[in-house]
């Protein structure tokens, strides 16, 4: 039986085709994942913990690792072992933690000899560190040789005004709501308190401890997070899913802004 | 009672349709005021859907757009030599495009529908950026539909004294359609390297800063390039097709020629397209070092490997091709013992292209060898290499086809051994300096050996253009060795044209990926975030089945609307009165 050409065709065609995904299918399989949201517990952590979420940002979200190595120097950028060191002596009359933060957030301003001026603000998108996550960062990069001495005070109000979801805030921001009213909401028809503990209001640690919400995050992002918190992603180490998505039609505008005024006095 | 029963019932489900119908606009409001940023496409997800929707209409657009560039050219070669093969060619190769002209309109339409339905909240922001372009997109688009109809349908009515006006309009066609392309790629370009807004967004600098990104220009001219490529493989593989179910020698003649034109300009715009790669990876690196680490060192590190081997199967697949087809000119013997070195230099360069930096290792290989860089291989793993033999393929390729062009061809030029001896030291000083640039790049930091890869690519360049040079004068009014014998290559040579076809649509695919993947999780890079559950960039094996799957509806799509485009002709073989099918068996111009 002869075949006809456009079968031959067709086959040989399916076969190249099938050649090449099966290459594909074959080598290191690697995919990108969008980063989480870190947030510290109220900022009530041991060093430990905080230098581990540092190590995991430095790995993770913050993409250090595509330029710098530890213990070893690399083309783009400085080796970064024995940094928390070094970074004590790099300034005159400037302290480790001063010098790496600043390093981080501006880093045009310490540029290493021989290095060229390619590393971008990691408080900006598309890094988007928020101050939680910055902090921790720089605990990590201090426990590199020194001593690690980092306080979210440290870090400045205006990190992470980027907001993960990539659109400037205001750092600063005030609400024209009553945080008193706003805490009536919180704990009443916002039913807040079964997931967060925040200062002296307890609650079941379903979510992140909000106690230094205002804090650790943007008004902006606090307000987004209400809104959509599906869309604002899942604070890490925390289920997805289980804050309600109808906040944004179950309170009416004037709550919303109260409680958005009584979430900000937390800090 | 029944009948009261039945009116009673009737009643009902009229008030119960009132109801739901006064339902829905509520429902439409309600709707809105959630306003989601995301919606679910049903089974595939909406990011599937967008993908394969995107590919296609990719696809076919290149395919419309990059035809009548090279086909205006050939209609034009045809006007001014008066000679009707040319004329023959271009029509059909317009007839193809004219064919898959609706097809690549109604696949854009429903991509803006993906787009507005699935993805209604980044859609919004574009429209907030680009509204303006909408309007001379559609304009453009007018614009181009009516010169391509016109274009098409007046082929007979402008011949003669008035092919000036058809050859006219078929410059002017391209002309929007390049338009046409250049608009889309700002919208797309500004997704990867985002200008003319602040951090917010929010456009500050006017609709023009946000269309002059830095990938913009770079992506322009690198898919004006590819689009040439693509549709001269295409129109190969339909050549190759047409000559495999040939009845007669007369078709299989015509169609080896075709197939012939479809590769060589294919082949002439494949050269010069690494060259514009390159300027768009420096582009991307000048935008955001982060993003172009990214893309060359990070989790998209072993995509560029199979793109080396796709590209070297292009290089290998259309040297070949040339030396099958010598095999049908007389006096092409002289040329065959090149052959055997091509062959080594391309096989090297697809090998050394195609070494991974990092090897896939177990633990234990990794320890023995001291890392994840083979001691040796991890040479070869790196740009300096890359680059150096990538542009030694281009040299070898374009020697291929010098001999090609020269095959039948014996210069009567007094002057021809001054000229040939201009000409290889031209490939051998450009072959220096590349090999120079290549091994210079060890010893530098990758800051400077990125500036490498321009002297290569100016010494590969300005080579060709001085052979160039010196061969068009050298042969004219060269003595012939023969006529070459259209339609004796040999079969396998056309399955070659369709691997080409079938390698360089899936690498499109591939490339596709890339350019989004490098985004990663975001719509806008650093403006507007992927909330979406399917933010994931993912990994290439999948990305390599979706490639492949569409790229197979692309080619079933071709094969349907080809078929269809071919309908009108049938049962009326040589009705065209504007150049009938040229005889083209052993009477080929030997000027050729």
């Amino acid at each position: 039986m002869r075949v006809p050409i456009a079968v031959k065709v067709g086959l040989f065609s399916v076969l190249v085709m099938g050649g090449y995904t099966y290459f594909a299918n074959s080598i290191p399989q690697i995919e990108s994942k969008p980063p989480q949201e870190l947030s510290l517990e109220g900022g009530n952590v041991t060093p430990a913990q905080l230098i581990k979420a540092g190590d995991e940002i430095y790995k993770t979200k913050g993409t250090c690792e595509i330029c710098h190595r530890i213990g070893q120097k690399g083309t783009r950028a400085p080796d970064l072992g024995g940094v928390g060191a070094r970074a004590a002596k790099a300034k005159p009359g400037m302290t480790a933690k001063a010098y790496l933060i600043e390093s981080l957030i501006n880093p045009n301003a310490h540029i290493v000899e021989g290095y060229p001026p390619i590393m971008p603000a990691v408080d900006k998108p598309p890094i988007a560190l928020n101050r939680s996550e910055v902090w921790a960062l720089t605990a990590f990069l201090e426990s590199l040789g020194g001593n690690v001495d980092v306080t979210l005070n440290d870090i400045p109000a205006t990190v992470g005004a980027g907001g993960a979801g990539g659109t400037a805030a205001a750092a600063e921001l005030k609400m024209p709501g009553d945080p008193k009213l706003g805490k009536a909401v919180y704990m009443g028809k916002g039913t807040c308190l079964a997931c967060h503990k925040a200062g002296d209001i307890p609650g079941t640690p379903v979510g992140p401890d909000l106690s230094q919400i205002a804090k650790i995050q943007t008004p902006d992002y606090i307000m987004r997070k209400i809104l959509d918190p599906k869309g604002m992603g899942t604070v890490a180490n925390y289920p997805a899913g289980v804050m309600p998505q109808d906040f944004g039609t179950r309170l009416t505008s004037k709550e919303y802004v109260d409680l958005m005024a009584f979430l900000l006095t937390l800090k | 009672m029944p009948t009261a029963r039945r009116s009673a019932r009737l009643l009902l489900l009229l008030a119960a349709a009132v109801v739901l119908l006064s339902l829905l606009p509520a429902e439409a409001q309600e709707a809105a005021k959630g306003e989601a940023a995301y919606r679910n496409f049903p089974l595939l997800g909406s990011r599937l859907a967008v993908w394969a929707v995107a590919q296609l209409h990719l696809n076919f657009a290149a395919f419309i757009l990059g035809v009548p560039i090279f086909a205006v050219i050939i209609e034009a070669v045809g006007w001014r030599t008066g000679d009707a093969r040319y004329d023959w060619l271009s029509h059909e190769l317009v007839k193809l495009t004219f064919a898959a002209f609706s097809t690549t309109a109604l696949l854009g339409a429903l991509l803006l529908f993906l787009f507005v339905g699935y993805y209604p909240r980044f859609w919004a922001y574009m429209t907030s950026v680009f509204f303006p372009t909408y309007w001379i997109y559609a304009l453009l688009f007018f614009l181009e539909t009516f010169t391509v109809y016109l274009w098409y349908y007046g082929w007979d009515w402008l011949s003669g004294s008035r092919k000036w006006i058809h050859v006219g309009l078929g410059v002017l066609s391209n002309l929007f359609g390049t338009a046409i392309l250049f608009v889309a790629n700002s919208w797309v370009t500004f997704m990867i390297s985002p200008a003319g807004v602040d951090e917010a967004g929010k456009l500050t600098g006017g609709v023009w800063a946000a269309i002059t990104n830095f990938t913009w220009m770079p992506i322009n001219i690198h898919r004006l390039i590819a689009n040439i490529v693509f549709g001269g493989t295409i129109c190969a593989a339909y050549a190759a097709f047409r000559f495999l179910a040939a009845k007669t020698d007369e078709e299989r003649a015509r169609y080896d020629w075709m197939g012939y034109i479809g590769n060589f300009i294919a082949l002439a715009a494949f050269i010069v397209l690494p060259f514009a790669g390159y300027w768009l990876g420096r582009e991307i690196y000048a935008f955001n070092q982060t993003m172009g680490i990214t893309m060359m060192g990070g989790f998209m590190s072993w995509l560029w490997i199979i793109q080396a081997i796709l590209i070297g199967i292009l290089f290998l697949g259309s040297n070949y091709y040339l030396w099958l087809g010598m095999e049908r000119i007389p006096g092409s013997e002289r040329y065959r013992k090149y052959v055997p070195p091509m062959l080594i230099i391309l096989v090297i360069g697809f090998m050394v292209w195609a070494t991974p930096r990092s090897m896939v290792v177990t633990l234990d290989e990794a320890r023995a060898m001291g890392g994840t860089h083979h001691p040796l291989l991890g040479f070869f793993g790196v740009m300096s290499a890359k680059n150096t033999v990538v542009n030694l393929m281009i040299l070898t390729t374009f020697l291929s086809f010098i001999l090609y062009r020269r095959a039948n061809r014996v210069s009567t030029k007094p002057w021809v051994k001054t000229g040939m001896a201009v000409q290889w030291a031209a490939f051998a000083a450009a072959a220096v300096v590349v090999v120079f640039y290549g091994v210079y790049g060890y010893f530098v930091e990758s800051i400077v050996r990125i500036g490498f890869s321009v002297y290569q690519v100016i010494a590969v360049l300005a080579a060709i253009a001085l052979v160039m040079a010196v061969d068009i004068p050298m042969f004219k009014g060269a003595r012939t060795t023969g006529q070459i014998r259209w339609g004796t290559i040999a079969p396998r040579s056309q399955y070659v044209l369709i691997l080409l076809a079938v390698t360089f649509t899936w690498l499109m695919g591939l490339m596709g990926f890339a350019r989004s993947g490098i985004r990663q999780h975001w719509h806008v890079y650093g403006i507007l975030r992927d909330t979406s559950p399917e933010a994931v960039t993912p990994a290439l094996g999948y990305a390599s089945n979706v490639i492949t799957v569409v790229t197979i509806v692309f080619f079933a799509l071709v094969m349907f609307i080809f078929w269809l485009g071919g309908l009108a002709d049938r049962g009326k073989a040589g009705a065209h009165g504007h150049a009938p099918a040229p005889v083209i068996a052993g009477g080929s111009d030997p000027r050729r």
